[in-house]
């Protein structure tokens, strides 16, 4: 490979590999893009160019009821856990408790764990207490994961965090929690937002944990897509990739840009 | 995300290992201290009050359109929410995890409903509840596994069989064997169904057996037989041949009759045939779950079902057959003629139904398929 | 991970430390211990029941579930699923190495940020729809073997089988891997390689002496991540792979919510693969405490 000291505009070998796979990663998406706008919805021939795919699909019921589910499963698993799993992470940095390792090594775990062993477990435990399964079961179960990530994304943040800080607002006369609200959490809040960002895209494309604990006429988007593409395949399920992709495309620019915002504050 | 770097930094810091011991010890602790318990009973005293202007339905895909939905709701006002499922047994294992009890309609085969009359999971119909029932041709009234229609009404009828591209294959297929005979020429263009009792059943029939053979014997060889024919097969599907067909990946595929049409009504070069040495002659049904929440409006749908314009327009729309007489009297003639749909009686003479098993003949089954599909 | 906060130097404060640790760790606790650690605890059990459907008694009477994981065909399936998971991992070092290579020293330095966005976009995507569009890549009639046609050349029949699974899981789970080489390439220390050279290392001499021994623990904790991650995948074999790639997730899967019902044997291969990923993990750490101690 080439010393990095040499011009950075000659053109190595990993440069066109990299290109390539540059290629790579953008073909499946060209090509849902392309089908989108096909005529013919089976050929790869170019059958002229529609919008057809799209008005069929913002008249889907069945996908937009999807996509309203997966939207209320994600705020909310979301919203639970940025709470909660902000405050675990807090916890565990703060305080050292017996079973601390335990408890510490148990919310790492849905980090670890293949999701198709943590479905199969929520499904068996709410098969034993008899829960009826519906819309919120999978917000438990995502809750679950969430939190992880959240507490995760928290936590890294917290290490490098000034510990004297809150401290030192508490010795100005600040209660324990004025300055948990307002000198821990401002602090935090680059973290919590991109940790929930993080949560709420693996919230929006789990699969199997939703299709585990979901109730019947809960559906989320995921399912809809696995369903369809098991049985019929209906070519505006490619105008909802496009517009996916759009949408996820602009709330990781979002969320790179408060990252990358957020890590330029620091080091300053 | 770089997130994503530290996380996997994450994995490798020592507390991992520590809380790794400790749950290892704590697993085994609570292994030997347990009591007997009941896995997910289905409990069928408890019922869930849903809303009364919703309906959730559980049906196979293409049985239940949004015309039909709309058709129901400017009726009835009741809101229609289906959802589908692929096979008999997968949708008994949903309906056994819990995850069915808000659906008050379900679309269960003739032979799963005699199985889950056993289980106690379906509520006996009220007859003065429904009209039009006397419309139903005798024979599926007289259906060996709910005599009488106690608990299901029949919905549609089919068989099942070969669908192929009449360009791609010169020598047309008459029987299941071709695909053995033929197995060079269709690797990686052909499909079966997923679906152990109608896979085994065929090729139990082309050995000559019967389509519900309990004879071990048989089911062995059935299962070697299929062994050989599985490098050429593709995939196991039910439903996603059917753009694999019209798209021109597949020469063959193995499929319900009603699918058929619909496909072959898209491209006439599609063929259906009837296997000579006999195939299944299946047929859907619509039944109440004693868990419904929604009673009424079951009743509503399964009325609303037997209407014969109902049954007739759908028969027409989406393509399966419909047991329904008065509706069939209402059919175009180029359908009531169509020989896919209602095949000549010499076929169907030899067609036999999916009889339900005993357990543990079932579970050879389950046996055999997943040998069959792990290796 | 364990942060140390000396807890002598806290103020005593109005509300007793108890109290506040408990209002912090308490929801997530209660939340991880009902959702995550009873279940699995609760899948151990069922998986010593032979057997066992909805609606049967659950009386653990020994470990037939695991004696049947050795029986030939379910060691096939995670034959398998171990060979998907490796290759995955090789293709994802190979084809990862060099890009971020090439991000983190060669590309100008004001992109690299943003080369790196660029390439692990797609991750945010539907993983679904990502595999969904392979299928129209590779399918017999699909964009692929349209193109190779139109040039002439002989066409290629990959779906429904296992390239098209190694295509997709690598498609998958190379961006992880492109990101962590990265972290590790980025704070590769320069000197080391100029100083390599000015002792007349040729440049293959000096990669394999010094950039590779200096990012080792980023190949491996990418390469653990890719394996973890391939090991459990469900829908890149269910969706591409045809007849001849049951995996170990695709088995458990159907032993619940498939045609064979028996939820004491998916527990059992649940537990199975809980296992070995764990030991892919204590393995790291046994292995990477030598090498790792940096990161």
């Amino acid at each position: 490979m080439q010393a990095p000291s040499k011009s950075p505009l000659r053109i190595s070998w990993q440069a066109l590999f990299s290109v390539l796979m540059f290629g790579f990663m953008y073909l499946p998406i060209l090509v849902l893009g392309f089908y989108s706008f096909n005529q013919s919805p089976n050929s790869a021939q170019w059958g002229g160019f529609t919008l057809s795919w799209y008005v069929k699909f913002f008249n889907d019921s069945r996908i937009l009821s999807a996509l309203s589910d997966s939207l209320t499963v994600a705020f909310c698993a979301v919203g639970i856990s940025a709470i909660i799993g902000t405050l675990m992470a807090v916890g565990l940095a703060r305080y050292r408790f017996p079973g601390k390792q335990l408890y510490q090594g148990a919310s790492y775990l849905p980090l670890i764990i293949p999701d198709i062993a943590i479905a199969v477990s929520t499904l068996v435990f709410l098969a034993v207490i008899a829960v009826p399964l519906s819309l919120w079961t999978i917000v438990a179960a995502h809750t679950v994961f969430c939190l992880s990530y959240v507490a995760f994304v928290v936590s890294t943040r917290l290490v490098n965090l000034n510990p004297h800080l809150e401290e030192a607002a508490q010795d100005l006369g600040a209660t324990p929690y004025q300055s948990l609200v307002r000198v821990l959490l401002p602090e935090l809040m680059p973290a919590i937002v991109s940790g929930c960002l993080l949560a709420f895209v693996l919230s929006m494309d789990d699969f199997l944990i939703a299709s585990f604990t979901a109730g019947g006429g809960a559906t989320t988007l995921p399912m809809e897509i696995f369903s369809r593409i098991r049985t019929s395949v209906k070519p505006d399920i490619n105008a909802l990739s496009v517009v996916l992709m759009v949408a996820s495309g602009a709330v990781a620019l979002i969320a790179e840009t408060i990252r990358y915002r957020s890590e330029k504050k620091r080091l300053q | 995300m770089t997130s994503m770097a530290d996380l996997t930094r994450l994995h490798l810091s020592r507390s991992r290992r520590r809380f790794l011991q400790t749950s290892i010890a704590g697993l085994s602790g609570i292994a030997l201290s347990s009591c007997g318990w009941t896995l997910a009973k289905v409990q069928t005293d408890q019922v869930r009050q849903g809303a009364s202007d919703e309906l959730h339905v559980y049906t196979w895909s293409n049985y239940v359109d949004q015309e039909l939905i709309d058709a129901f709701r400017s009726q009835t006002g009741i809101k229609v929410i289906s959802d589908v499922f692929d096979s008999n047994e997968t949708m008994l294992a949903t309906f056994q995890a819990g995850k069915a009890r808000t659906y008050s309609i379900i679309y269960p085969s003739d032979y799963k409903v005699s199985q889950m009359v056993k289980l106690g999971y379906l509520s006996e119909l009220d007859h003065s509840r429904l009209d039009g029932l006397q419309n139903i041709l005798p024979r599926f009234q007289k259906s060996v596994h709910d005599s009488g229609n106690r608990f299901s009404v029949p919905v549609s009828w089919g068989t099942t069989g070969l669908i192929y591209n009449s360009e791609k294959l010169t020598e047309p297929p008459t029987d299941w064997n071709y695909l053995w005979t033929h197995k060079d020429k269709l690797t990686r263009r052909l499909t079966l169904m997923d679906d152990v009792r109608e896979v085994m059943g065929a090729v139990l029939r082309s050995l000559g057996y019967s389509y519900n053979s309990t004879d071990l014997q048989q089911i062995k060889q059935a299962y070697e037989k299929l062994q050989e024919l599985k490098p050429a097969i593709t995939t196991f599907t039910t439903d996603a041949w059917r753009d694999q067909l019209l798209a021109g990946d597949l020469s063959i595929a193995m499929g319900y009759s009603a699918d058929a049409v619909n496909v072959i009504n898209q491209n006439p070069k599609l063929k259906y045939v009837i296997p000579t040495s006999g195939t299944s002659l299946w047929s859907d049904t619509m039944v109440i779950p004693k868990t419904a929440p929604n009673p009424d409006a079951a009743y509503a749908w399964l009325s609303f079902m037997l209407q014969p314009e109902v049954a007739a327009r759908v028969t027409e729309r989406l393509f399966f057959a419909t047991p329904n007489q008065a509706a069939f009297n209402q059919l175009p003639d180029t359908l009531k003629n169509n020989v896919t749909l209602f095949p000549p009686q010499n076929l169907l003479d030899k067609a036999e139904t999916v009889a339900p098993l005993d357990k543990s003949i079932l579970e050879l089954y389950e046996k055999y398929w997943t040998k069959l599909t792990s290796s | 991970m364990s942060t140390k906060v000396p807890s002598e130097s806290r103020p005593i404060a109005p509300t007793p430390q108890w109290l506040q640790a408990l209002l912090l760790l308490v929801p997530a606790g209660v939340w991880l211990a009902l959702l995550l650690v009873i279940p699995t605890l609760l899948i151990f059990e069922l998986s010593l029941v032979p057997n066992i459907k909805p609606g049967d008694l659950v009386n653990p009477s020994g470990l037939g579930n695991y004696w049947r994981i050795f029986q030939s065909d379910v060691l096939n399936v995670i034959g398998r699923s171990l060979l998907f998971a490796t290759g995955t991992t090789l293709l994802c070092l190979l084809m990862g190495f060099p890009v971020a290579y090439w991000i983190a020293l060669l590309s100008p330095k004001r992109w690299r940020n943003l080369l790196l966005l660029a390439f692990v976009l797609p991750l945010w995507t539907s993983s679904l729809l990502r595999s969904y569009a392979w299928i129209s890549i590779l399918r017999p009639t699909g964009v692929l073997n349209t193109l190779l046609t139109s040039l002439g050349l002989p066409t290629l029949d990959l779906l429904n089988r296992s390239p098209a699974v190694f295509i997709g899981m690598t498609y998958s789970l190379l961006p992880y891997m492109v990101l962590i080489l990265y972290a590790s390439l980025e704070k590769l220390d320069r000197r080391f390689l100029e100083a390599a050279a000015d002792l007349g290392a040729t440049p293959p001499q000096a990669f394999w002496k010094v950039t590779v021994p200096q990012t080792l623990p980023g190949i491996a904790a990418g390469s653990l991540l890719v394996f973890i991650t391939g090991l459990g995948d469900f829908i890149n074999p269910e969706l591409l792979g045809g007849t001849s790639s049951m995996t170990a997730a695709r088995l458990i899967y159907n032993q619940f919510l498939g045609a064979t019902q028996n939820w004491g044997f998916g527990s059992a291969l649940s537990m199975v693969l809980i296992l070995a990923v764990s030991l892919a993990i204590a393995l790291l750490i046994k292995y990477g405490d030598k090498n790792a101690s940096s990161l």
